[in-house]
C-alpha cells in the first residue's frame, strides 16, 4: 500500500471515531472531564511548592509551569492518537483477537496504531496548549513564527518518543502473556517528563535523563521555547526518536514471529 | 453458622486469591517505587538552598511521602470499585441476593484480607531499601501517637473501601463507570494529600479540608504518625470529624444498595 493509501485508510478511522463520539457523548464528556481534573491536579501541585520556593532545579514558577504544560500536550497527543490503540493491542493479543489486525492488507503495526482517535484527549490539547501560552505570556516570551514551528517539530519528534516506548511495552506481550497493568508503565515513567532536566542528580541523572528519553523528551522543546533553538538538544532529541522508534519495530517484529494466535 | 465465622470463612477466601496475584502486586509495588523517585527528585530540587518547606525539613518531607505509600499497601481501595462493579454487571451478585450475607460485609472481609497480604508484601520491598532511605527517615515516637493513630488508621481503611463500595454500586445505574471512578481518584489523591502534603497548601484552604472526608481517608493517620499534627487533643477531635464521616459513608453505601437493587433485575435460570 502506498503512502496515500495510509492516509485514506487513516481519514477512514478518524471519521469513524469522530461518528463513535458523537453517539456516546456523555461518555466523552466524563473523560474529557477526567484529564483536565489529572491536569489540575499537576498544576496545583507546581503552584502549592512554588508558595514555599522560588525556584526547583534553577526554574523558576511559570518557567516550570511551561515545562509542565509542554509534558502535557505531548501526553493529551498520545493519549488522543495512540493510548487506547497500543492499550488495546495488549489486550488483543492475549485473547487472540490480534489476528484480525494480521488479516488485514497494511503494515500490522500502522493497522493496530491508528484505528481509534479518542477526541475527548484531542480536546484537551487545547487546554493543555493555553497552560504554555499563558506561562510565555507570563515570562514576557515572544517567540517568532519560526520558534512556534520548531516548537511544534519537537513535541512531534517528542510524540514518536511517547509512541515509541508504549509499544516496546506492550510488545513485551508476545513473550510473556501476563501482562495485564504493565500498561500503567506508561504513566508512571511520564511522570518523570514534569520534572526539569537539571533536578536530577546521580544515578537518577544516568536512568532517567541519559538512558530512557523521559525526560529530554519535554525538557527540549520547552528549553527551546523558553532560550531559542539549542542545537545540542534538538539532536539529542532526534537521535533518541530515531533509535527508540527503531528499537519499538525491531521488537514489535521479532514478537510477531512468535504470536501463535489464540483462537482453536 | 454464626455470622463472625461466615466472614471470617470469606476472609480466608481472601486470602488466599489474594497470594495467587503475586504479579499484579510486583507492579504496583515497582509503580509506587518509581513514584518515590519522582518524588524525591522533584521535592530534593525543590529544597536545594533551603532548610524548611512549610516549617519541615526535607527529612520530615520523605517520611511523611514514604508513609504515604506504605499505608497505601494497607488501607487503600485499589481496585475494590471495579470488582464490585463487575460482580453486578455479570450477576454474580444474584447469589448474595438468595443467601444470609450481607454484601457489605462480605466485601470488607475480603477487602481486610487482600490489604493485610499486600501490606505485608509491602515491608519486604521497604526492609530491602530501608538502609538507603535511613538517613532520610524522622519518626516520633510518642506512645499518644500510636494510640490515635491506629483507630485513625483503621478509620480510614473504612473511608476509604465505603467509597470505593459506593462507586462500585453505580453500575446498577450506568453501565460503565471507569470514567467516575478515575474522576473520585484524582479528587482522593489531592485531597487526601498524597500529591502534596496538605497543610503546604493556603491556610484557609488547609482549614476546609478538614471537614472534608478526603483528608482522613489518607493525610489524618499519616499526620499522626509522621509529626505533622502535633496536638493529641487536635487528634482525638480530628478522629471524631472522621467517625462522623464513617457514618454518613456508610449511611450512603446502605442506601445506594437499598434503591440499587431496586432497579437491578437477575435474568437467569
Amino acid at each position: 500500500m502506498k503512502l496515500l493509501g495510509y492516509i485514506r485508510l487513516w481519514l477512514a478511522c478518524a471519521r469513524y471515531s469522530v461518528m463513535r463520539t458523537m453517539m456516546f457523548r456523555f461518555d466523552t464528556l466524563m473523560w474529557a472531564l477526567v484529564e483536565l481534573f489529572w491536569m489540575s491536579v499537576n498544576i496545583l501541585t507546581i503552584e502549592v511548592i512554588y508558595s514555599h520556593t522560588d525556584s526547583i532545579a534553577g526554574w523558576n514558577e511559570y518557567e516550570m509551569l511551561l515545562l509542565v504544560g509542554t509534558a502535557m500536550i505531548m501526553q493529551r497527543l498520545f493519549m488522543g492518537f495512540f493510548w487506547s490503540n497500543l492499550f488495546e493491542l495488549g489486550r488483543n493479543v492475549r485473547t487472540g483477537h490480534f489476528d484480525f489486525f494480521l488479516a488485514q492488507p497494511g503494515n500490522p503495526l500502522f493497522m493496530v496504531s491508528t484505528r481509534k482517535l479518542d477526541i475527548d484527549g484531542l480536546a484537551n490539547v487545547f487546554v493543555a496548549a493555553s497552560v504554555v501560552v499563558f506561562a510565555a505570556h507570563k515570562l514576557d516570551l515572544h517567540p517568532g513564527f519560526l520558534d512556534i514551528a520548531l516548537y511544534v517539530v519537537l513535541l512531534a519528534i517528542g510524540l514518536v518518543i511517547h509512541y515509541s516506548t508504549m509499544v516496546l511495552v506492550v510488545s513485551l506481550t508476545f513473550w510473556i502473556v501476563k501482562t495485564e497493568g504493565l500498561e500503567g508503565t506508561y504513566f508512571t515513567m511520564y511522570e518523570f517528563s514534569r520534572l526539569p532536566r537539571q533536578a536530577f542528580k546521580g544515578v537518577n541523572n544516568f536512568v532517567f535523563v541519559y538512558a530512557l528519553p523521559v525526560v529530554i523528551v519535554s525538557n527540549a522543546p520547552a528549553r527551546t521555547l523558553l532560550h531559542g533553538p539549542q542545537p545540542d538538544l534538538m539532536l539529542w532529541l532526534f537521535g533518541a526518536a530515531a533509535a527508540w522508534f527503531s528499537l519499538a519495530v525491531f521488537v514489535f517484529n521479532r514478537g510477531l514471529r512468535r504470536y501463535a494466535s489464540a483462537s482453536s | 453458622m454464626s455470622a463472625f465465622s461466615k466472614y471470617r470463612h470469606a476472609f480466608l477466601v481472601g486470602l488466599q486469591s489474594n497470594l495467587v496475584y503475586r504479579w499484579n502486586f510486583a507492579i504496583r509495588a515497582a509503580f509506587s517505587l518509581f513514584h518515590l523517585v519522582v518524588i524525591f527528585v522533584l521535592w530534593g530540587a525543590a529544597f536545594q538552598g533551603k532548610t524548611q518547606i512549610g516549617s519541615f525539613d526535607l527529612g520530615q518531607t520523605m517520611t511523611y511521602f514514604i508513609m504515604i505509600l506504605m499505608l497505601q499497601f494497607f488501607i487503600g481501595a485499589f481496585s475494590e470499585d471495579y470488582q464490585i462493579s463487575e460482580e453486578i454487571r455479570n450477576g454474580l451478585i444474584n447469589q448474595f441476593l438468595l443467601k444470609p450475607i450481607n454484601y457489605f460485609l462480605y466485601r470488607i472481609s475480603i477487602f481486610c484480607a487482600a490489604r493485610l497480604v499486600s501490606g505485608l508484601l509491602a515491608l519486604i520491598p521497604l526492609a530491602l531499601i530501608l538502609p538507603l532511605l535511613s538517613h532520610h527517615l524522622t519518626l516520633p515516637w510518642d506512645p499518644w501517637r500510636l494510640a490515635l493513630g491506629l483507630p485513625a488508621m483503621a478509620m480510614s481503611a473504612l473511608i476509604q473501601f465505603t467509597i470505593a463500595y459506593c462507586f462500585g454500586l453505580l453500575t446498577f445505574w450506568f453501565l460503565e463507570i471507569q470514567s467516575f471512578i478515575i474522576l473520585s481518584f484524582a479528587i482522593e489523591t489531592l485531597l487526601g494529600g498524597q500529591v502534596f502534603p496538605l497543610d503546604l497548601m493556603p491556610s484557609w484552604l488547609f482549614e476546609i479540608s478538614k471537614y472534608l472526608p478526603y483528608y482522613y481517608q489518607m493525610y489524618f493517620p499519616v499526620s499522626i504518625f509522621t509529626g505533622r499534627l502535633n496536638d493529641p487533643m487536635q487528634a482525638l477531635a480530628g478522629l471524631g470529624i472522621q467517625a462522623f464521616w464513617v457514618v454518613v459513608l456508610l449511611g450512603c453505601a446502605n442506601l445506594l444498595w437499598k434503591r440499587g437493587l431496586r432497579r437491578h433485575t437477575a435474568v437467569g435460570g
